[in-house]
Formats: structure tokens, C-alpha cells, sequence
């Protein structure tokens, strides 16, 4: 290519230009990519940021010469390491992908064969590869997994994948990624779904790895802190084309497309509350894969969209530079051309360099805002009396011949209109903890009170009016409504038992809920598969509003959508607590988003309510060490402060086998001695209404998190 | 491991102790009085009495019961109403003719199955893939004394390439009984065929849609042992649980072609049995059948943990 | 810049753009109907199952008496006269064989329809209550299929004697077991998503979960279990008159048939083949209709 010969300097580890993908599915031709053109030197790492449909794992894929066989590469060219990835077939492409590329991705269990042992996995590389003996390829596997900081390599060699816990599997997996020391390393969500702790020690890892080995890292997430956090350069895809490209920290701190700046005005920036703003939502959906789009794909759902973006799609101009004013121009004059579009750039890629596929980027800075601000103040909102009383509630399980507690003495508190924000990793009992407020499970002992009244434990048991007083929004869209129910019977059912009414009315309060959470009329005769994710889960929102309540319990309500329909969720949610008055029970294990929502917050360590207090109180000094930790794990997107990251050593203990004492002491950071193990903290109060259960006292706690050197390392495993 | 084969074992014993009282109360209460069915209706009552006596089937039921469980744990199984030999004999040298049928067609089919099976879920949607399928598929619906009965007609009568008897003359060489079981052999390989391949197909076809797949490929395992190392170790599971559940079918498969071929197994027995009233013979043949089953399903059982050690450690 | 009206025509496209995606969806379901019509392997098994259904019900019409004895023209060669030849009584091959779908096409499908009703009920209480309802349901089902279903059959009909009716009953008891796990795991499936616990929290009755929440998704594991134990029921059916339980002899039926004539396979072999055919065509059939649903159901 051009750029090569130009440069005459070592190859970049990626090339792809003017890539243009297809897949073929059911008869129909779905254009998947379009035009995409990155570039990542050796030694780089380039983040890829997309939601659903948009190609990124397809862009991956193609650089892997690993598409479906349903999907075509119709143009372009994709070089790794300045080889044609085209070219190669059958033992060069095998041997080529064993040496040049490696791909890590989701679900670190699936990606390990379950019935191989762990050393025969990593070792097998070896084998094939380097031709190596057994007892060889295993001492390298054995290196392999001490170079990822495994504990205990030799005993992991000798076991099989399910019994190890989510880090732990991906660490392995990242272990035979690198392997053989290969040119290209794809990340592929590599963090989904693992815990914050556990995504925050991966993620120093390969911080850690990248400066032992030259691998060039292309990172693919929906998660803009995590680019931000490992990335010098990153690209923004939507629906098949490159929108924006550039330096990660200009991108994220001045974007230049409107897509970009929609990304970031939707997500709750750390300490943003909703009492300050309503998120800005992107409105429309997301176009499906493959959906062929006229003009700027963006132009559909783009705030400042005007007739000549659909004329003709911008090219991916140089930013600063006169490409945008300069192209539009050409558009006006031509006669229009929607389908058209220019795989060439008007500039160079390479380091340094931005580039934004716009007429107007210019303006970005001004995008107008697509979401009014809420008319809610905080003082008006929260008030009267306590809705809810937990008072030592406690549930166990029994798995096997162990004996689970997965809530040990829990209480708290809430008040009329507030809403409390519960997180807490996984294991941490939160759900068990809300299953059991809302009657799904019956607690061993302690008390439930509502309004002041004692609360029976099984939904089963409870009275009409307690049922439709304490209502729940689940976290999965796709299964939170009865598929083979029509979305107005789902509706006038829940009306029907929880309001309580019957006959016409019902029909009119159906009508009102839908309207309420801006489902069209329409919408309500179909079926819950015909709908989108954010429309499941707005029904699924009307469902828990059908009779008025008092109490509405969300699971991780926003957690399965994309970041753009997400903050529209958050919104109506804000919405409909001012209008209906409730109070919010809300789980995510999203912090940013539980700052943002919530009035008070509870963190949950091992079915502990460790910590309570304002939202402002605990997302800032002095706080418990297990929420430190905790808040310091998150990748943010602000690029001023440095972040003072603490690492969590050893994982989790099991349920059934708590620590004595301080159930935190095996992890903590601050942990002061014999008193941590042997005594059961107390709580220490800061402030009235905030409380945590330390050892230490608030006024030291709040000395030694607000010091400028970074804490000792934590770890007593 | 131990603790898997001993929970199964243990459960083994009432379920065992239950199919007996099935037995018992199918073949000697519900027929009605004992002594009428031998005696014949032109008996005199009398004699019917005298009959009952002297056998015991007047005592109370719970006693007979007792004594009949007695009797068959100890070996004592009576003598064939029919043909006045000892049972014991009589159904073990039969069990042993049947398991030589089922041995034989088994080991020949079960490894080819299992091959064919995986090669189609590699070709997933070829035209081989859609041949193999459909054809394997249709010869297992097909009941054995269908397919027994065209392979007679066209390789015993018309081609006369194989014998139509299944059993050697007498005193012929052991290795001769192989030849003439070539014929009853294959309808049982058609019934396996179809559900081992099919199954091996599917699992193959699960398996090779894993991520783990993905990662041994971009690992750039050679192709050879990706099939062998990954994909066989993990697609071979839910083959051998469908080969456990079919053991029961084998055995009805059994029943049948015994009976086309007039083969002296125990399956033979069972229908000679039932159709005779010759109860003794009928129950000895169905415990130990039962048995049997058990323990195949024991065995197959055995074999998944073997495979799964997900299932082995109990996870 | 955006004056008030663009929050509301964002609202606009927002519903328009989701009509898109919903009507993307309603296209591809039409489509998974028409696969059914344009499956082979489908529609084969159809057209032959209907055929044998029309032989089943008509055939008396449109052959010769099936019953016939002819002293003077047993075990005749197939000729113009008698299509498929005639057997050891001189009785019509052809007519025999057309008349001998009726028994089988009655005792499969009642049996079947038998079975998948009280598997379903007990697979679908068994599933949703779970704990100590689902163990000793489960331990039960065990022990009843500790034996194998034709030996099980042999036992029972050797003492129940030989009618239609008696046959219906035992093979649809005999299978309930088995279909009533399959049920019970689809239940469990469903049973811990997200919409049984809406409608718990709604204080729905257990009785309500079951019928109105849970049934309606487990239709398509019905319908392919129901189809399978379709194919199973054929096959038993026919084994078990070939075996010589449970019909009275004489009937046309294509098992007793097979039975009755084998011993003059080696000199007539039409009285046989033909038979042996026509039940393999329908067994195949039903098979090919299987094969055909899952396929376009899994799709």
C-alpha cells in the first residue's frame, strides 16, 4: 500500500484499508462493514469502540482470516505485519495464526476446552508449534502461567477449567494468547461480565504485559473508560464505518463527531447525579446488522443533522483541516447520492492524526441537547415516612452438603421517594437480598416492614395490596416478558391483579402506562419478540407501575442494553419517581450509574451490608476500604486526575466458609492485625446516616485515604 | 468416582426389589388361580386344589412372595412348565447366546457409528452430511423384523450369499456361530446406527459451534488434533448417554430378531414364555433382563463420568 | 439551535425506527412458516403419512376383500390378477397390504395422544413444583423405566389378552415416563425465567403459572417430542403384533402379517416384502416429519 512504500519503516502490526465485509444469511445480503480503514503500529494499542451491530467483532474476525463462512470480504485489504492475510491458506494460515495473531475474548469458560486439563491447553501451543516434547511444552505452560501472575502455577496445570473462577480462566486464556509472542493481540470485551475487582486486575495485567512484549493490542468494547485506560489511539464504529478516529484522550475530551459526543453525554460521568441533569439519550435504535443506511449512516438519529448529510456520506476527514466545509460543498453541488460513499480518505492515517466522518464537526462542540432537563429537585422528592424496615435478615442455601449464607444479618432502611442504590460484586448477596424484599424468597429469620406494618416473606402470601405495593424491573429484556403473551395482555393482566380493577378501565390504564413509558399504541398488540430490547424493558417498567406502588426493586435493570438505550431507561426511571413517587431499591454493579440514581447507597461484601450512607458520603473519603478499593477499580473517562489504582489480591471467599472477624480481612488493604481476624468490626459512624464496619477509626481512615502516596499493596493470601 | 458407583448400586436394590414385585404380581397373582391355568378348564376342582397345595399357591401372597424372592436369590428357579427342564440352566446358557448376538453386532457397529456420526457433523450440511443422516436415520425407524425380513428375503433366499438359520449344526467350530449371526446381527446395527451416529452428530455439531474450538483454531492446532484432542473428547458425552438410554431398545431389538430368526435367546424365551404361560422360565427371563439393563446403564453411566470430569468431581 | 419541537420529533423517530426493527422481525417469522412448506424431507413424510392415512380409511372401497380365503390360489406369484400375489390362505397380498395401515394408524396416534397428556401434566407439575413433589415423581419414573418398554409390554399383554383398545392403553402408559422427563426439563427451563417470577409477584396461582405462563413456551418440545413418540408408537405397535400380542389373528395388520408368513419366506417371498415395506414407508415417513420440524424449528 502507499502508506508502506512512503514510510519504508518496519510494517505496522495492523493495516486494514477500505475493508468492506458481507455476510450472507436466509437469502438476503447484509453489508456489514463498509469502507473501513485503521492502522496500529507495533507496540500500539488502538481501542475499537462500537455498540451492537456496529462490526466490531466482525472487523476482528476479518483480521483474524477467521469470517463465517457466510461472510465475504468484498474489497479492501487487511495486512498484519505486512502480510496479506488474503494470501494465506491452509498450513501457512495455520501456521500464521498460531505465531502472528492471538485473540482473547468473552466468556473466558467457554473459550477453554472443559474436558482438557489446564497444562495440556497451554501446553498443546507448544507442542504444535514449536514442535516441543511433552515434559518441554509443559515447563513453558508452567512459565507461561507465572507470567500471569497465576498463583500456584503447578497445581493449576493440573486442573480443569471449571474449577477455576473467572479471572482466573482469563488469565489463562491471555496466557496462551501470548503464548508464542505474537504481532497482533485482539481483546474482545475481554472484561464482560467478570466482576470490578476481578476487570481491574486484568486489566493491570496487561498494562503490565505490554511493556514485556511487543505485541500491538486491538482492544474491541462498548466500555469508553476501558479504552481510555489502555489505549493511546482508538476508533469509533457505527453501523459498519469508521465514524472518528484519533489520539484516545483529544477523542474522549473533544470529540468530533456527533456520534461520540452522543456516546459521552449518555453515560453518567462519575459523581454526576441525577438531581444535576438527565442523561442526554441517543435517540432512534441502533441500526440492526447489516442494515443498509442512505447518506450519513448517523444522519437518522444525529441531533444536528441537516439535508445535506443525506445527499451523499462524508468522507472521514482530517481533523482540523477543511475537509468537512469542503466536502459538503462537493455534496451540494453533486446531485445526490445516497448510496455513495468514498473509501478513500483525503489524508493520511498515522500517529497524531484525527479524523472524523463529518460535514460539521466544527459545531460538535455545540451539538444540541436531545433530552430536556428534569424539573426534579432532591428536596421535593424524598420525604414522609419509612416505606421499607430491614431489620437482621438473613437467607441461606444449601449447595450440595455445604451450607450458603448468601444475606447474614442485613438491615437497612428507606424512606418515601428515595432511592437506595445497592452494589456489591457478584456473590455478594444482593439479588438474594432483593428476592427476599420482594417475596420471590422467604428470608431464615429477621423482619420485613412495610409502612410500619410487619411483611409476610412469600409473595405467595402476601395481600393484594402489599403485592402491588412492592413491585420488581429484572435485569434480562429478553426474558422479563411472557413471549407468547401479546404486550397489552401482559399489561392488563398485571392491572387487572394488581390495581385491582376490572372492565373498561382497565383498558384506559393500559393506555396510560404505555403512554407513560412512551410504548406506542401499536407496539401493545405485538409480541414481546417483536419488539427491541428498550421497549421489552419499558413494558417490563409499565408491568412493575400497573398498580401504583410504593416500592420498586431494580435488578440491574439497564445492564443487558446498549449504553445509548440505557440512558433512556435511566431517565424514564428518574421520570416516573418524581410522577409516581416512589422509592427505588436499585442493584447494578455499575458504579457510575448507581451514583448516579441513587439518593443513599448499601455495598454488599460476602451477604454483609458493609457500608451505608448518602450517595455522596460513600463515593468519597472516609469510607470503608473494601469500597475504596472498589470505586479506585473503575476505569473512568477523566483524563485530568491520575488514578490511584489499588489491587485486590486474592479473590473472593466462598459463601459457605466466611472469614472470621472482618469478613474483608483476607483482601484488605488496610488491614491492622490480629484485631482484623479475630474481632467483629463495629460501626463506625462519620457522619449521622452514614455508617461502615471497620476497625478503624473515621478520623484515621479519612487521613490515610485522603493522603497523596498510594496505599500499601493489599493481599493476605 | 467410588461414590457415584455406589449411590447407583444402592439405588439399584429397591428398584430391583420393585420389578420383582411387578413380576411376581403380574405372572402369578393376575393370572388367577395357578392350578386352573396348568390343569387346564377340564380339570376337576378337586384336583385344581390338590395342585394349588402342593405347590404352595394357596398360602397368603406376602408369604409367597417371600418365598418366591427366596427361592430365585438362592438359584432356585423352578422348572420350565413346558418343556420340564430346569429353568437355571435353560435361561443362562440363552443369556449367554444373546449377549454372543448383542457382543458381536455392537462391537462392530458402535465405533463405526460414532465415526460416521462425527465425520457428518464436520461436513455439517454437505450433501454426505444430509445422505449420511437421512439414510442412517431411516434404518433405524425401520422395526428389526422389517429390515430382519428384506435381508433374509434378498441375502438368505434370493442371493443365497448368507444362511437363513442363525444357529450352526451341531458340533461345528465356535468360530463358525459368527457366520450365521451375520444376518440377525445387522438389524441391530441398523437400530444403533441411527441414534449413535445421529447423536455423535449433534454433539459434534454442538461442540464445533464452542468458542473453545475457536481458541484451539486460532491457536493454529493442526485440524487433526483439534478433532481428536477437542472435539471427540467433548462431543462423545451426550454419544454415550444416548448409547446408555438405547440399551433398552437393543433389548426389545433383541426380542425380535431372535424371534424372525428362531435364535434360542433369551429373548426367544421371554415371547415362548409369555405365550405359553410357562411362568417360572417367563419371570427368570425378565429379572435377569432387568438386571442386565441395570448394570449396562450402570456401565454407561460410568463411562459419561469417565468423560465429563465436570460430572466426575461431582461440580 | 434546536428549537422544542426537535425533542418531540425525536421522539418520533425514536417509535419510527423501532417499527423498522419490528417489522424485520414479523417478516422473519413467516419465513420459519414457510420453511416448513418448502422442507423435502418434510413434505415427503407428509405426503406418505397422508397417503396411508386415505389407505387406512378407504382402502375396503377401493381393493379386493382383504379376508377373502381362496383354498385354490395360495401362495400365487404376483400377477395381473392379484398385484402383489396372494398368501398361505390365498387372500389378496395387495388388499392385505392397503388394509393393513388402519390397526397401526389407530393405536400410534391414540397412543401417542395418551401419553403426551399425562407425561405432559406429570412432566409440567413435576418441573414447576419441584423439591419433594419432583423426587418422588422422578424416582418413580426411574423405576418404571428400569425395564424395557417391550419387555415390559410382553409381561402385561400376555395376561391382558389381544384387543385394540388394551394395546392403546398400555403402550401410552408405557411411554408417559419418558415423555413426562422430557416435559419436566423444558419446564425447568422456563420455569426460573424472569416472566414466572412477574407473575409470582403478581400472586398468580400455581395452577395459572403452569397453564398460562409456562405451557405456551414449551409448545414446540411438545409438538417434536410428540412427533418422535409418534415414530416410537408405530414401532412398537407393529413389533408387538409381530411378537403376537395384542391382536386378534387374522386382522391384516402388517406386524402379524410378517409373523404369520415368515415361514414361507424362502418360496413366497411377496407374502412378506410387501407387507415389510409398507410399514417401513410409514415409519420412515413419520421420521421424515421429525426431522423436518426440528430442523426448521431450531433454525
Amino acid at each position: 500500500m502507499t502508506d508502506l512504500e512512503q514510510q519504508g519503516t518496519s510494517p505496522a502490526a495492523l493495516d486494514v484499508s477500505d475493508l468492506e465485509v458481507t455476510f450472507h444469511r436466509r437469502g438476503r445480503d447484509l453489508p456489514v462493514l463498509k469502507g473501513v480503514t485503521l492502522r496500529i503500529e507495533r507496540g500500539e494499542a488502538y481501542g475499537l469502540v462500537g455498540e451492537s451491530g456496529c462490526g466490531k467483532t466482525t472487523l476482528a474476525m476479518a483480521a483474524l482470516r477467521y469470517l463465517a463462512s457466510n461472510g465475504t470480504v468484498d474489497a479492501g485489504k487487511v495486512l498484519v505485519d505486512g502480510r496479506d492475510v488474503s494470501t494465506l491458506k491452509g498450513e501457512a494460515l495455520r501456521k500464521w495464526r498460531g505465531e502472528a495473531v492471538a485473540m482473547v475474548y468473552q466468556d473466558p469458560a467457554t473459550a477453554l476446552s472443559p474436558a482438557m486439563r489446564i497444562g495440556d491447553q497451554v501446553g498443546e501451543v507448544f507442542r504444535y508449534h514449536e514442535g516441543l516434547s511433552r515434559a518441554e511444552s509443559r515447563e513453558r505452560a508452567r512459565e507461561s502461567l507465572r507470567r500471569v501472575a497465576l498463583p500456584d502455577p503447578d497445581a493449576t496445570l493440573r486442573r480443569y477449567p471449571f474449577e477455576l473462577s473467572g479471572g482466573q480462566q482469563q488469565r489463562v486464556v491471555i496466557a496462551m494468547a501470548l503464548a508464542v509472542n505474537p504481532r497482533l493481540l485482539v481483546l474482545d470485551e475481554p472484561t464482560t461480565g467478570l466482576d470490578a475487582t476481578v476487570e481491574a486486575e486484568i486489566l493491570d495485567l496487561i498494562e503490565d504485559l505490554r511493556g514485556r512484549i511487543n505485541a500491538a493490542i486491538l482492544l474491541i468494547t462498548h466500555n469508553l473508560g476501558l479504552v481510555a485506560r489502555l489505549c493511546e489511539r482508538v476508533g469509533v464504529l457505527y453501523a459498519g464505518r469508521v465514524v472518528e478516529e484519533g489520539p484516545a484522550r483529544e477523542v474522549f475530551t473533544d470529540p468530533r463527531h456527533p456520534y461520540t459526543m452522543g456516546l459521552l453525554r449518555c453515560v453518567p460521568r462519575f459523581g454526576m447525579n441525577k438531581a444535576d441533569a438527565a442523561l442526554q439519550t441517543i435517540p432512534g435504535t441502533l441500526p440492526a446488522l447489516g442494515e443498509p443506511l442512505q447518506g450519513c449512516v448517523y444522519s437518522a438519529r444525529c441531533p444536528m443533522a441537516k439535508p445535506v448529510c443525506t445527499r451523499r456520506e462524508p468522507d472521514l476527514y482530517a481533523w482540523p483541516g477543511d475537509g468537512g466545509p469542503a466536502g459538503r460543498a462537493q455534496a451540494e453541488a453533486m446531485s445526490p447520492d445516497p448510496a455513495a460513499y468514498s473509501p478513500h480518505h483525503a489524508s493520511p492515517l498515522g500517529d497524531g492524526a484525527r479524523h472524523a466522518r463529518c460535514y460539521f464537526s466544527a459545531q460538535v462542540r455545540e451539538m444540541p441537547e436531545t433530552t430536556a432537563v428534569l424539573a426534579t429537585s432532591s428536596a421535593s422528592r424524598v420525604g414522609g415516612g419509612d416505606v421499607l424496615q430491614i431489620d437482621a435478615l438473613r437467607r441461606t442455601f444449601k449447595d450440595g452438603r455445604k451450607k450458603l449464607t448468601a444475606v447474614h444479618e442485613v438491615s437497612l432502611s428507606l424512606k418515601r421517594g428515595e432511592t437506595f442504590g445497592l452494589v456489591g460484586e457478584s456473590g455478594s448477596g444482593k439479588t438474594t437480598l432483593a428476592k427476599c424484599v420482594t417475596g420471590l424468597l422467604v428470608a431464615d429469620s429477621g423482619t420485613l416492614e412495610f409502612e410500619g406494618k410487619p411483611l409476610r416473606s412469600a409473595a405467595g402470601r402476601r395481600p393484594r395490596e402489599a403485592l402491588r405495593a412492592i413491585q420488581m424491573v429484572f435485569q434480562n429484556p429478553d426474558s422479563t416478558l411472557n413471549p407468547a403473551w401479546t404486550t397489552r395482555a401482559i399489561l392488563s393482566r398485571a392491572v387487572r391483579k394488581l390495581g385491582g380493577t376490572s372492565g373498561s378501565s382497565v383498558r384506559a390504564k393500559v393506555d396510560k402506562l404505555s403512554a407513560d413509558v412512551r410504548v406506542e399504541p401499536r407496539f401493545l398488540l405485538q409480541k414481546p419478540n417483536d419488539l427491541s430490547g428498550g421497549q421489552k424493558q419499558r413494558v417490563a417498567i409499565a408491568r412493575a407501575f400497573a398498580g401504583d406502588p410504593t416500592l420498586v426493586v431494580c435488578d440491574e435493570p439497564a445492564s443487558a442494553l446498549d449504553v445509548s438505550v440505557q440512558a433512556s431507561i435511566l431517565n424514564l426511571l428518574v421520570e416516573l419517581q418524581s410522577s409516581e413517587h416512589v422509592s427505588y431499591v436499585f442493584i447494578s454493579h455499575d458504579l457510575a450509574v448507581v451514583r448516579y440514581i441513587s439518593d443513599r447507597i448499601g455495598v454488599m461484601y460476602l451477604a454483609e451490608l458493609i457500608e451505608v450512607g448518602s450517595a455522596a458520603e460513600v463515593f468519597s473519603a472516609p469510607h470503608h476500604p473494601y469500597t475504596e478499593a472498589l470505586l479506585s477499580s473503575i476505569p473512568k473517562l477523566d483524563f485530568g486526575t491520575p488514578q490511584q489504582r489499588i489491587p485486590l489480591h486474592g479473590s473472593m471467599p466462598s459463601l459457605s466458609e466466611p472469614p472470621s472477624g472482618c469478613r474483608f480481612h483476607t483482601r484488605c488493604h488496610r488491614f491492622l492485625g490480629d484485631i482484623c481476624v479475630n474481632q467483629e468490626p463495629p460501626l463506625q459512624e462519620p457522619a449521622s446516616g452514614h455508617v461502615y464496619k471497620c476497625h478503624i477509626l473515621p478520623a484515621e481512615l479519612l487521613a490515610a485515604q485522603t493522603a497523596p502516596s498510594p496505599p500499601p499493596a493489599s493481599g493476605q493470601v | 468416582m467410588a461414590r457415584i458407583i455406589g449411590r447407583r448400586l444402592l439405588f439399584m436394590i429397591p428398584t430391583l426389589i420393585l420389578v420383582s414385585v411387578l413380576v411376581f404380581a403380574l405372572a402369578e397373582i393376575l393370572p388367577g388361580d395357578i392350578g386352573r391355568v396348568v390343569l387346564g378348564p377340564y380339570a376337576l376342582q378337586s384336583q385344581v386344589v390338590q395342585y394349588d397345595h402342593a405347590h404352595g399357591y394357596d398360602k397368603p401372597i406376602y408369604e409367597r412372595y417371600v418365598r418366591w424372592a427366596g427361592n430365585f436369590v438362592t438359584g432356585h428357579w423352578g422348572d420350565s412348565l413346558t418343556y420340564q427342564i430346569p429353568v437355571l440352566s435353560y435361561v443362562i446358557k440363552a443369556l449367554g447366546n444373546s449377549l454372543l448376538l448383542a457382543g458381536f453386532a455392537l462391537v462392530i457397529i458402535v465405533p463405526t457409528s460414532v465415526l460416521i456420526g462425527v465425520y457428518a457433523g464436520l461436513r455439517r450440511d454437505s450433501i454426505l452430511d444430509r445422505i449420511i443422516t437421512i439414510s442412517s436415520l431411516s434404518m433405524t425407524v425401520i422395526p428389526e423384523f422389517v429390515s430382519g425380513a428384506i435381508l433374509l428375503v434378498v441375502f438368505a433366499v434370493s442371493l443365497k450369499w448368507l444362511p437363513v438359520s442363525a444357529t450352526p449344526p451341531q458340533g461345528s467350530p465356535f468360530i463358525d456361530r459368527f457366520y450365521y449371526l451375520i444376518l440377525p446381527a445387522i438389524p441391530l446395527m441398523f437400530l444403533e446406527l441411527g441414534y449413535v451416529a445421529r447423536m455423535a452428530r449433534a454433539g459434534t455439531v454442538q461442540v464445533m459451534s464452542m468458542p473453545y474450538i475457536r481458541t484451539a483454531d486460532l491457536k493454529g492446532l493442526p485440524r487433526r488434533r483439534i478433532i481428536f484432542g477437542h472435539v471427540l473428547r467433548n462431543a462423545l458425552v451426550p454419544t454415550v448417554t444416548v448409547i446408555g438410554s438405547q440399551i433398552g431398545w437393543l433389548i426389545g431389538g433383541l426380542v425380535v430378531v431372535e424371534t424372525l430368526f428362531v435364535y434360542h435367546g433369551i429373548g426367544w424365551i421371554m415371547v415362548d414364555s409369555a405365550l405359553n404361560h410357562d411362568e417360572p422360565t417367563l419371570e427368570a427371563a425378565v429379572l435377569l433382563v432387568a438386571v442386565l439393563y441395570m448394570f449396562s446403564n450402570l456401565c454407561a453411566d460410568v463411562a459419561v463420568a469417565f468423560l465429563s470430569p465436570r460430572i466426575r468431581m461431582g461440580a | 439551535m434546536a428549537p422544542p419541537d426537535a425533542v418531540a420529533d425525536r421522539e418520533e423517530q425514536v417509535l419510527q425506527a423501532d417499527a423498522v426493527a419490528a417489522q424485520e422481525q414479523r417478516r422473519q417469522r413467516r419465513y420459519l412458516a414457510k420453511g416448513l412448506l418448502r422442507s423435502p424431507t418434510f413434505m415427503t413424510g407428509l405426503i406418505i403419512v397422508l397417503f396411508w392415512i386415505v389407505m387406512a380409511l378407504f382402502s375396503r372401497s377401493l381393493t379386493q376383500d382383504p379376508n377373502v380365503v381362496n383354498a385354490f390360489a395360495t401362495l400365487k406369484a404376483p400377477s395381473a390378477a392379484h398385484w402383489f400375489g396372494t398368501d398361505d390362505l390365498g387372500r389378496d397380498v395387495f388388499a392385505r397390504t392397503l388394509a393393513g395401515a388402519r390397526t397401526v394408524l389407530i393405536i400410534a396416534p391414540l397412543a401417542t395422544l395418551l401419553c403426551l397428556l399425562a407425561g405432559g401434566i406429570i412432566g409440567l407439575v413435576a418441573g414447576f413444583y419441584r423439591g419433594l413433589v419432583d423426587e418422588i415423581i422422578m424416582r418413580l419414573v426411574d423405576v418404571l423405566l428400569s425395564l424395557p418398554v417391550i419387555i415390559t409390554a410382553i409381561l402385561i399383554l400376555s395376561l391382558l389378552g389381544k384387543s385394540i383398545p388394551i394395546v392403546i392403553i398400555v403402550v401410552g402408559a408405557l411411554f408417559t415416563p419418558v415423555v413426562s422427563r422430557t416435559i419436566r426439563s423444558a419446564a425447568i427451563g422456563e420455569r426460573e425465567r424472569e416472566y414466572v417470577m412477574a407473575a409470582r409477584l403478581r400472586g398468580e396461582r400455581s395452577a395459572f403459572i403452569m397453564a398460562r405462563e409456562i405451557l405456551p413456551n414449551i409448545t414446540q418440545p411438545i409438538i417434536v417430542e410428540g412427533t418422535i413418540r409418534l415414530g416410537y408408537a408405530v414401532f412398537t405397535a407393529a413389533t408387538l403384533a409381530f411378537l403376537g400380542f395384542g391382536l386378534p389373528p387374522g386382522s391384516p395388520d402388517w406386524g402379524l402379517t410378517i409373523s404369520a408368513e415368515r415361514g414361507f419366506v424362502a418360496i413366497a417371498s411377496w407374502t412378506v416384502l410387501f407387507p415389510a415395506a409398507a410399514l417401513a414407508s410409514l415409519v420412515v415417513a413419520v421420521n421424515l416429519i421429525t426431522d423436518g420440524l426440528t430442523r426448521v424449528f431450531s433454525r
